[in-house]
């Protein structure tokens, strides 16, 4: 199986709420995050100028380098549902995967000393209908989950949709991140290695 | 211990929780679960929502309120989430609500009533009964009335996190005063929703406030194109308007977007215009022209729906009557149905124009016309419109509003070759051009034709936004009533004209009432005439408001006469308020102030003598603001401490006055106050307004009450249908026509009509009935009146997604995303400056200096700068060594403009497009912006514990 997020970048506005809804969801502490939202632009001069939002989270790799150099074996694959998560009671706090993860969305929590990631809401995959939270409160149905492995899912079908506006992170080491990312023209270009403009407090 | 050194905190009730709280600190869902939810490693075959109970209710994290589910544990809601079955938001729920987890149990609540018990600012309160607190509200609202009189009295609401409009509009009636303020109404919302009623007697184009509905419809949706003039849905209304937005585009629905900030709605714009900061009103004059000179308009419609063709008298600038031009003139139709005159294409002469279907009208009216009758120079109104739209040419209109000539023309094609109209939000709400915006934006639509046709933003549906207004089942000649929403103090009082009825059936009307309740009529119609700043503004008559600046002026001066008890019922006053220093320094004059909220905010601090305690939005029972023709419930999920609805405690006191007086309150409207006095009122109103016959059977069989769907909502064409009078039933106007020349203002600023009636208002200059060229007081241009090169900047607002008004600045999860105020900066204008994204900035107006940090960004114009409001709870947590308000540090609020000009009708003031300086600075003491110090907002153990409590009242 495949599951892993396809997130239509035309309809994504920023808002933030699907990190709102990870961390309620996942009851984050204040300053740990599993996933966040960049703003990459506005590119160009005022008033000719494009921009997107680019939702990050674990990119759910089909060759994931974090599990490559965990040393304890917490990060792993999940053999029912192909996704990457973490042990926690396995996980050391050592910060080794974060060396393999060229992404950025794997953060240690120090309240706990255990890494945090995206696991698309593992603890709902009994749910009668199984989607991460930051998929069922998206504000701009920008979010799909699912199965890229069955062609009847609607992140396939999203995808299929898509045609050639089909977009994956910057892949230089050959992970081959599944997460897709939609994005037309009509919006704003891709950009392959994107500058992400931040808040962040000014030394 | 003395009553006054305990604390809030020691009044918690620890219950078996506590210990279990304990253990986890990371969020109040995990304070209730004995692990935190499971992962990899441990087998779990159960749903992630065993063993929580389910409960469907209404977010309100702003005036949208999506449809929302809450899970409850143990008598806590540990988690919300959208409701999928909720057919614009289709279970989208955004920041704003998903962290009402954080402030329904944040340590900030006010759980118990409270009396100041320091000096005001110093913060320090002490923990009284309601009975106390009843009696002490009381007393001084009764002394000072019985000393100074009844307009000592006044009232106040707005800010977010509040629902008492209706509340503080009817609070001091019940007192017989005529004062109430809110510095939302005609900076927010009033001038566009009063200006509908008043042009045609529909639905106006606000997309923040539930009014527009037609564009989103699921099904059967003709919308191609829409114009979002001064809005940004996806940021305001981020999971309704917002979610509604996304999916259009999804569509194919073209999009215009004018607005000084490349807003998200911008972003995904097919065209973009950042309009200079308060200058949209020759932005829209350049569409009338071009629209004019292409011949681009309905036609049609324009000739025999709208009274563009009306021929105008010079002197009174009112449409000429049929009969004053020829007196001979037999008219066919009603007294409430008038004549006009028009040129006549057929005969090539001025004639009357009577009412009439466009397929049995006698002329062929020509739009625009200039010429001499009996001796007289006539224009129509259309001719007088294309006269003022004449100036602003692409070239001119790009040069003045800093947008390209080409994205002006691109803009205008595309709304005019597409089905579609335009929507609309508090910008220009916030400017001098309040009531010139709206009448240009629905002048638009309404020379488009696009009124009471599918996939148009005009409507007028089967039950307005704040109640029915809907066609009965045998059409009649449509009426306007005035005063109060849908004019409800009209027929309760006995005052205002009825808009479509004539001179004599409105005279036989208002007698009748006057006969039937004397002492209404009597009372209320001195209240409109005495009401502060009504004389110069009397637009503010729609919603029963105050002017503000002249409230404050009379706080300030005793003249006309002095406001001196207040009660009001919403947050951070001194953050929402236009210039707020300008409020604090008046806080003296205020003998006794009592507040209503769920925690304490600057002005509460600042300012409060006596604070009642309120129910957040998961504990309060309400119905919420429909979505397309659904309506949901704000359900009673929870309920902590001695809080109470937002109606309750105002009523309470005045029935305790009411008490005191031995049973009636001199001088005091009968019944006065409109809001429920105990739970058991909110939760029937809530029950009944949804079908059901009382709340448990509501809450025994919610799936079948909810949503209530309302029938024959949706409704087109319905001016064409056949009255009983044999005319198409037209428009709820004086002509029965869409009155794009908005000839009402006319009468309106002569004499309060049809407000305030039948005894009059003093007359004031006249408003105008079009939209006309407005240049902002604090011009960024040498020459122009306004203009200091001391301020370079046009400074103009908009919110971000994470707050709704003054809301959500004590939630952790809002704050560590957005932490503090930014203002967003040109780049080349911060290099020239010698500020980086993120340095801290000291922005000062005419007014005041507040900071900010840079956000530099190519998406504002070079001269322009955009900040949104912000309050800083973090000033006075205990952990502060010299706590502060939280309202001068980073409050936009303390630079903006509020004295005139005001906009001519509704008297709004300049919260946007004024000028400010920028230099570097640092950040204020006390401001918090890193992450991990939003701790001590987190909700508490403490706070998980308090046990759920029964009603109050």
């Amino acid at each position: 199986m495949k599951n892993t997020l396809v997130i239509d970048l035309d309809r994504c506005s920023g808002c933030d709420s699907c990190v709102a809804a990870c961390k309620h969801e996942n009851q984050m502490n204040l300053g740990v995050v599993r996933n966040h939202v960049s703003a990459v632009g506005p590119v160009g001069t005022f008033p000719d100028i494009e921009m997107y939002w680019l939702p990050m989270q674990c990119q759910q790799c089909e060759n994931p380098g974090c599990i490559e150099v965990c040393p304890t074996g917490a990060s792993y694959r999940d053999e029912e549902t192909g996704i990457v998560l973490v042990n926690a009671e396995d996980c050391i706090g050592c910060e080794s995967c974060l060396t393999g993860c060229p992404y950025g969305v794997r953060q240690m929590n120090p309240k706990t000393n255990v890494i945090e990631k995206c696991t698309l809401c593992f603890q709902r995959k009994n749910d009668e209908n199984w989607e991460p939270a930051c998929v069922h409160n998206c504000c701009c149905g920008a979010r799909i989950f699912g199965d890229l492995d069955d062609p009847e899912s609607a992140a396939s079908k999203a995808v299929a949709a898509a045609g050639e506006n089909t977009h994956y992170l910057y892949d230089p080491a050959d992970l081959k991140p599944t997460t897709v990312y939609i994005l037309s023209e009509k919006t704003a270009a891709w950009q392959e290695e994107p500058v992400e403009v931040t808040r962040y407090e000014k030394q | 211990m003395s009553k006054t050194s305990l604390t809030r905190r020691s009044f918690v009730k620890v219950s078996a929780l506590a210990g279990a709280a304990a253990t986890v600190g990371a969020s109040m869902a995990g304070c209730m679960q004995e692990s935190g939810p499971a992962e990899g490693g441990e087998e779990q075959a159960l749903s992630s929502t065993e063993g929580l109970t389910k409960v469907r209710t209404s977010c309100h994290g702003c005036i949208q309120m999506c449809p929302a589910i809450a899970y409850m544990k143990d008598g806590v809601v540990v988690k919300l989430e959208g409701d999928p079955e909720a057919p614009v938001s289709r279970g989208s729920l955004c920041i704003k609500g998903l962290n009402q987890l954080h402030t329904m149990y944040s340590p900030r609540r006010v759980l118990h009533p409270l009396r100041r018990a320091g000096e005001r600012g110093e913060n320090k309160w002490e923990v009284i009964s309601w009975d106390e607190a009843i009696t002490e509200a009381a007393t001084h609202i009764k002394d000072a009335i019985d000393k100074y009189g009844n307009y000592a009295f006044f009232s106040s609401v707005g800010g977010g996190g509040s629902y008492s409009f209706m509340e503080a509009m009817t609070l001091p009636m019940a007192f017989g005063s005529p004062t109430v303020f809110e510095p939302g109404c005609a900076q927010c919302y009033l001038p566009r929703w009063s200006m509908s009623k008043l042009f045609y007697g529909g639905d106006d184009q606000s997309v923040a406030d539930n009014a527009v509905q037609e564009i989103f419809k699921v099904t059967d949706n003709k919308t191609e194109v829409v114009v979002i003039w001064g809005a940004q849905p996806s940021v305001s209304e981020t999971a309704e308007s917002g979610r509604g937005m996304a999916e259009l585009r999804a569509a194919g629905v073209k999009t215009v977007v004018v607005d000084p900030n490349f807003s998200p709605d911008a972003v995904k714009a097919d065209v973009w215009l950042p309009v200079r900061p308060g200058t949209d009103t020759k932005l829209l004059l350049s569409w009338f022209r071009y629209i004019f000179e292409n011949k681009l308009y309905d036609e049609e419609f324009t000739k025999y729906w709208t009274n563009l063709p009306f021929l105008i008298d010079p002197d009174t600038k009112l449409p000429v009557k049929a009969q004053e031009l020829f007196p001979d003139f037999a008219q066919t139709t009603p007294e409430n149905t008038p004549a006009y005159v028009c040129f006549d294409l057929k005969t090539g002469a001025v004639a009357p124009f009577e009412y009439s279907a466009p397929a049995d009208s006698a002329v062929d009216p020509e739009i625009f016309w200039a010429g001499e009758f009996n001796g007289k120079q006539y224009k129509t109104a259309g001719q007088i419109y294309k006269e003022e739209a004449d100036p602003w040419t692409l070239e001119r209109t790009a040069e003045e509003c800093w947008v390209p000539a080409d994205r002006i023309e691109a803009a205008i094609k595309l709304y005019a070759e597409n089905n579609g109209g335009i929507v609309n939000g508090v910008a220009s709400d916030m400017t001098e051009s309040a009531s010139q915006v709206p009448l240009g934006c629905m002048g638009l639509d309404s020379i488009m034709g696009r009124i009471f046709k599918p996939g148009c933003t005009m409507t007028k549906k089967a039950s307005g936004v704040f109640g029915p207004t809907g066609e009965v089942a045998a059409p009649t000649r449509p009426l306007t009533y005035n005063n109060g929403f849908d004019g409800m103090f009209s027929d309760m009082y006995g005052v205002g004209a009825v808009i479509g009825l004539s001179d004599a059936e409105n005279e036989a009307r208002i007698k009748e009432l006057g006969e039937k309740m004397p002492d209404s009529q009597r009372i209320l119609n001195k209240l409109l005439q005495d009401r502060l700043g009504m004389k110069d503004h009397k637009g503010l008559y729609a919603w029963c408001h105050s002017h503000i600046p002249t409230v404050r002026n009379a706080i300030a001066t005793g003249e006309p006469f002095k406001p001196r008890v207040w009660f009001d019922m919403s947050g951070n006053k001194l953050a929402m308020l236009g210039n707020a220093k300008s409020w604090y320094d008046v806080f003296p004059e205020v003998d006794y102030i009592i507040c209503q909220y769920p925690h304490l905010t600057s002005f509460q601090i600042e300012a409060a003598d006596l604070v009642f305690p309120l129910r957040e939005w998961l504990e309060e029972p309400m119905v919420n603001m429909s979505q397309l023709d659904t309506q949901w419930l704000q359900n009673e999920c929870v309920h902590i401490g001695e809080t109470v609805s937002h109606s309750i405690p105002a009523a309470q006191v005045v029935n305790k006055c009411r008490e005191l007086w031995g049973g009636e309150i001199p001088g005091g409207l009968m019944p006065g106050y409109l809001g429920s006095a105990t739970e058991a009122e909110v939760k029937q109103s809530t029950a009944e307004t949804l079908g059901a016959p009382d709340w448990e059977t509501l809450q025994a069989n919610i799936d079948e009450y909810v949503p209530h769907v309302t029938p024959d909502y949706w409704k087109y064409n319905q001016h064409e249908e056949i009255a009983d009078d044999g005319l198409p039933v037209g428009f709820g106007t004086e002509s029965r026509k869409v009155e794009t020349y908005c000839q009402i203002l006319l009468k309106l600023a002569r004499n309060g009509y049809p407000f305030c009636y039948p005894e009059p208002q003093e007359s004031c200059a006249d408003y105008s009935p079009i939209c006309v060229p407005i240049e902002p007081a604090e011009s960024p241009y040498e020459g122009m009146p306004g203009y200091d090169a001391e301020y370079p900047f046009v400074l103009t607002s908009g919110r971000v997604p994470y707050f709704h008004h003054g809301t959500m600045r004590h939630a952790p999860f809002s704050r560590e995303l957005f932490p503090c105020a930014e203002i967003r900066i040109n780049p080349a204008a911060a290099a020239d400056l010698g500020i980086e994204h993120m340095d801290w900035v000291k922005v000062t107006s005419r007014r005041g200096e507040v900071h900010a940090r840079a956000y530099l960004t190519e998406g504002i114009g070079p001269k322009t700068v955009w900040m949104e409001r912000f309050w800083n709870p973090e000033c006075f947590d205990a952990s502060q060594e010299n706590p502060t308000g939280g309202w001068r540090e980073c409050n936009v609020n303390v630079l903006t403009k509020n004295d005139a000009p005001f906009n001519e009708v509704y008297g709004s003031y300049t919260n946007r497009g004024f000028t400010v300086k920028i230099e570097k600075s640092t950040r204020p003491e006390n401001i918090w912006v890193e992450a991990e110090e939003f701790e001590p907002f987190m909700p508490t153990t403490e706070m998980l514990a308090e046990a759920q409590t029964k009603d109050v009242f």
